[in-house]
C-alpha cells in the first residue's frame, strides 16, 4: 500500500539502486534476500532515534573476536528495511536477545533454532505490528524488518554464517524474520509484560529460542481440557524431546478463539499453564520406544507419566493470531528461559 | 578449537578433537583465531549414537594423534 510521501524515482535512481544492492550482495551483507544499501546518511537517520553513543557495544562474541556496536546495529537494521523509528525497539531486542542464557552457543548450534520476538504495549499500534490475522506470515513490514535485523545482526556483526559459523543441521525457515506482536486486544488475559510485572502502558520485547511453528488444530470442542489437551500433546511430541540438563519447555501462542473460550469457563493464564505443564510429558513406556529413555529412572513403570519441564515457568503463554478459527501455534525450543525488556519512550 | 588455540597461546600444550562433520567450523575457527592451518584431530561422525564402548574404541584410535599433536610445536 503506498503511502503516497515518496515521489516515483527516476530510471537513473532505479538503476543505481539496483547497482547498490547487487554491490552488498557481493560484499556478503545479504541473508539472499536484496538488502537496503546502509549509506552513512541513513545509519545517522537511525542513531538520531536513540539517545546512545554509536560506539557502545550492545552484543559480543568473545570467541569469534566480533562485536555489535550501536553503529553496525543501526546499519543493519537500514539493510533490513527498517523504518528510522524502529531502531529503538531493535537495540532493546538485541540487549534482549543478548541476555538469554547460552546467547554465546545457541547462534552456532546444530539445533539451528531461531529468536521468537515478541512484542507488547502500545508501541504495536505506533509502528504498525501485527499480531492479528497472519501473525506468522509475510506482508507487515514492522514485523518482518525488525526480525530480520536480528538476523542480519548475527551474520554481518556477529560473523555467524551458514557454511562457517552457524552449524545449523537444517535450521528454520523462522531465521530469517521471526517477530509478532501479542493480541492483547482480543486475549481475555493479562498480556505477557503485565504477567512479567511490567505497566500495560510500557512498551516491551520479549525474546525466546524457538525451532519453529507447529500448527495446533481443534475446531470441533469448546471445552477448556479439549483444547488444551491438543496443545500440550503437540508440546509433548516424541521427535522434539531432548533431554537436557536445563530442562525442556514450550513456548505457546494460542489463537484468540482458543484463549476465549477458555477463559469464559473460568480458567486464568497461570491456570492454563499449570494445565499445560502437567500435561507436557509422555509415558515412560513411549520414551523406552522411542529410544529417549536416557536418565531415566528403569525402575519406572512403562504406564508412568514423564514431565519433560521442571514447572510452569517454563511454558510461555502468548495469545496471538485473528479470532476466526480453533488454530493455536506451538513454537519447540531448546532453551526454554526467555527474556523481556523495556522499550525505552520516544526520544523527545 | 577455540579453547584449545587459547591453551596453545598460554603455553599449555592442548590437542583439539572434532567430528568430521565440523572441519569447515574448525578451519573456520582457527582462521578466526589468527592460527590458520593449526592441526587438530578429526574422529569419525557420528558419535552421539555411539555405545559407550564403541566410543571408547574411538577414542583408543585417535590416541595416538592426539599425543603426537600434544608434542608438536605450534607455529603462531
Amino acid at each position: 500500500m503506498s503511502r503516497g510521501v515518496v515521489a516515483e524515482p527516476t530510471r537513473e535512481a532505479v538503476r543505481g539502486a539496483r547497482e547498490a544492492i547487487e554491490y552488498c550482495y557481493e560484499r556478503g551483507w545479504t541473508d539472499g534476500l536484496p538488502v537496503v544499501p546502509p549509506a552513512e546518511e541513513f545509519v545517522e537517520e537511525f542513531l538520531a532515534q536513540v539517545d546512545r553513543d554509536p560506539e557502545e557495544v550492545v552484543f559480543a562474541q568473545e570467541h569469534l573476536g566480533r562485536k555489535c556496536t550501536v553503529r553496525l546495529a543501526a546499519a543493519n537494521a537500514v539493510m533490513a528495511g527498517c523504518r528510522p523509528e524502529y531502531f529503538p525497539v531493535v537495540l532493546a531486542m538485541l540487549e534482549a536477545v543478548r541476555d538469554l542464557p547460552v546467547s554465546r552457543g545457541l547462534f552456532q548450534s546444530t539445533t539451528g533454532q531461531a529468536v521468537l520476538v515478541v512484542l507488547n504495549g502500545p508501541i504495536r499500534q505506533e509502528l504498525g505490528f501485527n499480531g492479528s490475522d497472519n501473525v506468522f506470515s509475510p506482508g507487515d513490514r514492522a514485523n518482518a524488518t525488525v526480525g530480520r535485523a536480528l538476523r542480519l545482526v548475527i551474520m554481518n556483526a556477529l560473523g555467524i554464517r551458514p557454511h562457517a559459523f552457524d552449524q545449523s543441521t537444517q535450521g528454520t525457515p523462522a531465521k530469517y524474520s521471526f517477530c509478532i506482536a501479542e493480541n492483547e486486544e482480543e486475549s481475555p488475559w493479562e498480556p505477557l509484560h503485565v504477567e512479567r510485572g511490567f505497566g500495560k502502558e510500557e512498551s516491551t520485547v520479549t525474546v525466546a529460542w524457538a525451532r519453529g511453528t507447529m500448527p495446533v488444530e481443534q475446531r470441533d470442542s469448546k471445552q477448556p481440557e479439549h483444547i488444551l489437551l491438543n496443545i500440550a500433546d503437540s508440546m509433548s511430541y516424541g521427535g522434539g524431546y531432548f533431554p537436557s540438563p536445563r530442562g525442556h519447555g514450550s513456548i505457546v501462542v494460542m489463537g484468540p478463539e482458543h484463549a476465549q473460550l477458555i477463559a469464559q469457563a473460568g480458567w486464568s493464564k497461570r491456570q492454563v499453564r499449570e494445565f499445560l505443564w502437567e500435561h507436557f510429558g509422555r509415558r515412560a513406556g513411549e520414551l523406552r520406544r522411542l529410544a529417549k529413555d536416557g536418565g531415566l529412572d528403569p525402575d519406572l513403570s512403562d504406564a508412568a507419566f514423564v514431565r519433560f519441564a521442571s514447572g510452569p515457568e517454563a511454558i510461555t503463554l502468548v495469545v496471538a493470531g485473528a479470532r476466526n478459527a480453533g488454530v493455536s501455534t506451538v513454537c519447540p525450543t531448546f532453551a526454554w528461559q526467555t527474556v523481556t525488556r523495556r522499550i525505552p519512550a520516544k526520544r523527545s | 578449537m577455540a579453547d584449545g588455540i587459547l591453551f596453545e597461546e598460554r603455553g599449555i600444550p592442548a590437542a583439539a578433537v572434532i567430528t568430521d562433520a565440523f572441519r569447515r567450523t574448525a578451519d573456520a575457527m582457527a582462521r578466526t583465531q589468527g592460527l590458520e592451518g593449526y592441526p587438530y584431530v578429526a574422529i569419525p561422525h557420528p558419535i552421539s549414537s555411539l555405545s559407550p564402548e564403541e566410543l571408547r574404541m574411538r577414542a583408543e584410535q585417535a590416541l595416538p594423534e592426539v599425543v603426537r599433536l600434544l608434542q608438536e610445536e605450534v607455529k603462531g
